[in-house]
């Protein structure tokens, strides 16, 4: 190992102080026993408990699964689908204006998604709620989906879905035996992103949610207007939680994936 | 008894396999395949040679289904194969990616398009092992595709290939992908497994040593027409155009103009020279024409030889030395450049000639070919 130059460990230092300070005071609060958030009482895990308590807290918690899970999914079937198209269906009419306009939502503001999607919900009609949350999330994540999974669809060699036609394959199956399980990775990618899209989003959600309906963002957002609590403080701590042990599990099965290919290369080398 | 040759093409009851008749396929305005017709006959082990871009490949890819030519018909056994699409054809294609299925292992990969045939489980497992056996992979069955070398992967993608028993096997540049050592050990057992296995092949390749080594008959192709079709001696030694000649291995052209002489032409070449005599590639008429001579075909020597017509002398320019032959490049008084090969029989010899060296060079009446220009 490499000592650090005091340089390096300065940037190091003030890179990650700037990181993560804020976040280790939310952390440090939430197991604050006084109400006051800015004074320090005592350790304590009650605030915890009290927002286990919290109906409306759960509710949203509740809406916001089910929004992230629908939403998520439907964003990724589409999205893989537009995928296809685009990047397999030659170069039929137009094509290089729909390939363009699947990344327009990615550089459009939010304000102007939720509040076209808004007026979409309300000319046709459509009480707002869970299922308007679920459309409008399933509508933005998607290009998303699509723009991940396209990637992959373009670096891969065409002939092996030839190789499948050409070995019987109807063109449906071709996808299903073979591209789809050779793309599954940046699709299940895709599908994450969207699920986490979803569950972030506060602009486009608070357009087109209703009064049947709140999502977690805009539940927290909405009681922060009113002052902070510290069971908000042990929401973010939860949530914060919740964050890491997926980033640890997702570098964790990266670190696999790369050993397996190492284990396969030496076993290629061995084999030849 | 007399011993059977094999060359359908020469029998005129044999009825081809494949027939392309006035086939075009065209790109926008790129004609990639240009009014081309062709006979491939059962069993033959068929090259379509080429440099990139000939059409080559545009040919197999309209064999396997991948592309509809926009006029013209193609025949497999007798039917139009035109609006049959790839899956439903009895033609398979070894990819020159390999194009396995990196999720599926090997087994797996081989038993891909018997599945695809419901055939039943035992069955297909016995054609999958006898497969493995046949490109001598069986210990790699469990394995997937990345787990194992560059070479079996060739043989996976061959045996997949071949496990529906097609009526054609289409092998896209087979052995590019290997180091030559492998490439040339790998050529016989294809050629082997070829014999072995009665399928008609047919390989594409810019590769004119592999089309020469493993294949019955070579196609040379030129933007998108056929140059020449025949076996493979018969394109070394008798093509029927300079663009052959220059194609399929070394060769000096010296342009003249020619005169009959019997069964041989007279070439006139240059000022104050005697005219080279050769061997027209078929009746021709006088007038300007091509002389076509392999390297290996011209001797090299210190002393004018006395029993030769065609001697001309010349200076040493430049030494290939390549192990087990030299290629002098001799320079004439004219400016042209000869080149003449010699095989070094013997070890320990001292090169005969060096550079700036005075040498004759000579060959016979028939050793050079002369074609129309």
């Amino acid at each position: 190992m490499r000592r650090l130059t005091w340089f390096n460990a300065t940037s190091l230092t003030l890179g990650f102080a700037f990181l993560y300070i804020p976040m280790i005071v939310v952390i440090i609060y939430s197991f604050n026993e006084s109400r006051l958030v800015t004074v320090w009482g005592g350790f304590s895990t009650k605030w915890y408990g009290e927002l286990l308590q919290n109906e409306a807290f759960l509710d949203a918690a509740w809406v916001t699964f089910k929004v992230g899970f629908f939403s998520s999914i439907i964003a990724t079937i589409l999205g893989t689908m537009g995928a296809y198209v685009l990047v397999r269906g030659g170069r039929f009419y137009g094509r290089t204006l729909f390939s363009g306009m699947i990344y327009a939502p990615l550089v459009m503001p939010e304000v102007i998604t939720g509040l076209s999607l808004l007026l979409l919900f309300i000319s046709i009609g459509l009480d707002r709620g869970l299922f308007t949350i679920i459309l409008a999330h399933a509508t933005f994540s998607m290009c998303y989906v699509s723009v991940v999974v396209s990637s992959r669809l373009v670096s891969f060699d065409r002939s092996v879905e030839e190789a499948a036609l050409d070995l019987g394959c109807t063109p449906f199956e071709a996808f299903r035996l073979v591209t789809l399980p050779i793309i599954a990775p940046a699709v299940i990618s895709g599908w994450l992103l969207a699920l986490t899209l979803s569950l972030d989003d506060l602009v486009i959600a608070s357009f087109v949610a209703g009064p049947s309906a709140t999502t977690l963002p805009i539940k927290v957002f909405s009681s922060i207007r009113l002052g902070v609590s510290p069971e908000i403080n042990a929401l973010s701590t939860i949530l914060i939680g919740l964050v890491t042990i997926g980033t640890i599990m997702a570098s964790l099965s990266t670190k696999r994936a790369v050993m397996r290919r190492e284990r396969a290369e030496r076993m290629a080398e061995q084999a030849g | 008894m007399p011993e059977t040759v094999f060359e359908p093409w020469n029998d005129p009851a044999a009825n081809p396999l494949i027939q392309f008749r006035n086939v075009t396929k065209r790109f926008g305005d790129f004609t990639a395949v240009d009014n081309l017709s062709i006979d491939i006959f059962e069993k033959e082990f068929f090259a379509l040679l080429g440099p990139s871009g000939c059409g080559k490949t545009t040919m197999m890819r309209m064999l396997a289904g991948f592309e509809t030519p926009t006029s013209g018909t193609i025949m497999l056994d007798g039917q139009d194969i035109s609006p049959i699409p790839p899956n439903k054809r009895s033609v398979n294609m070894m990819f020159q990616s390999y194009a396995l299925f990196p999720h599926l292992t090997v087994y797996d990969n081989i038993a891909f398009g018997l599945k695809r045939d419901k055939l039943p489980p035992d069955q297909i497992d016995a054609r999958v092992k006898e497969m493995l056996r046949l490109v001598q992979i069986e210990k790699f069955g469990q394995r997937k595709p990345e787990q194992i070398s560059g070479g079996q992967r060739q043989r996976v993608a061959l045996a997949r290939a071949l496990a529906k028993a097609p009526k054609l096997l289409l092998l896209d540049e087979p052995l590019s992908a290997l180091d030559k050592k492998l490439r040339q050990d790998t050529q016989f057992e294809l050629m082997d497994i070829q014999e072995k296995t009665g399928t008609t092949f047919v390989v594409v390749t810019h590769d004119q040593e592999e089309a020469m080594t493993v294949a019955s008959r070579v196609a040379v192709m030129d933007h998108g027409k056929l140059k020449q079709v025949d076996t493979p001696d018969r394109i070394y030694e008798a093509p029927n155009s300079t663009y052959v000649a220059d194609f399929i291995g070394d060769v000096n052209i010296i342009e003249g103009h020619g005169k009959a002489q019997g069964d041989t032409m007279a070439i006139s070449w240059a000022e104050g020279q005697p005219p080279i005599i050769g061997t027209p590639s078929k009746p021709m008429d006088d007038g300007n024409v091509s002389f076509a001579i392999r390297p290996e075909k011209v001797a090299i020597s210190a002393e004018r030889p006395a029993d030769r017509n065609n001697v001309v002398q010349g200076k040493v320019l430049d030494i290939a030395y390549l192990g087990n032959l030299s290629t002098y490049h001799v320079q004439l008084p004219s400016g042209i450049v000869i080149k003449a090969q010699t095989a070094n029989s013997r070890r320990r010899a001292s090169r005969p000639f060096t550079w700036e060296d005075e040498v004759w060079l000579s060959w016979t009446d028939t050793a050079g070919i002369v074609l129309e220009r």
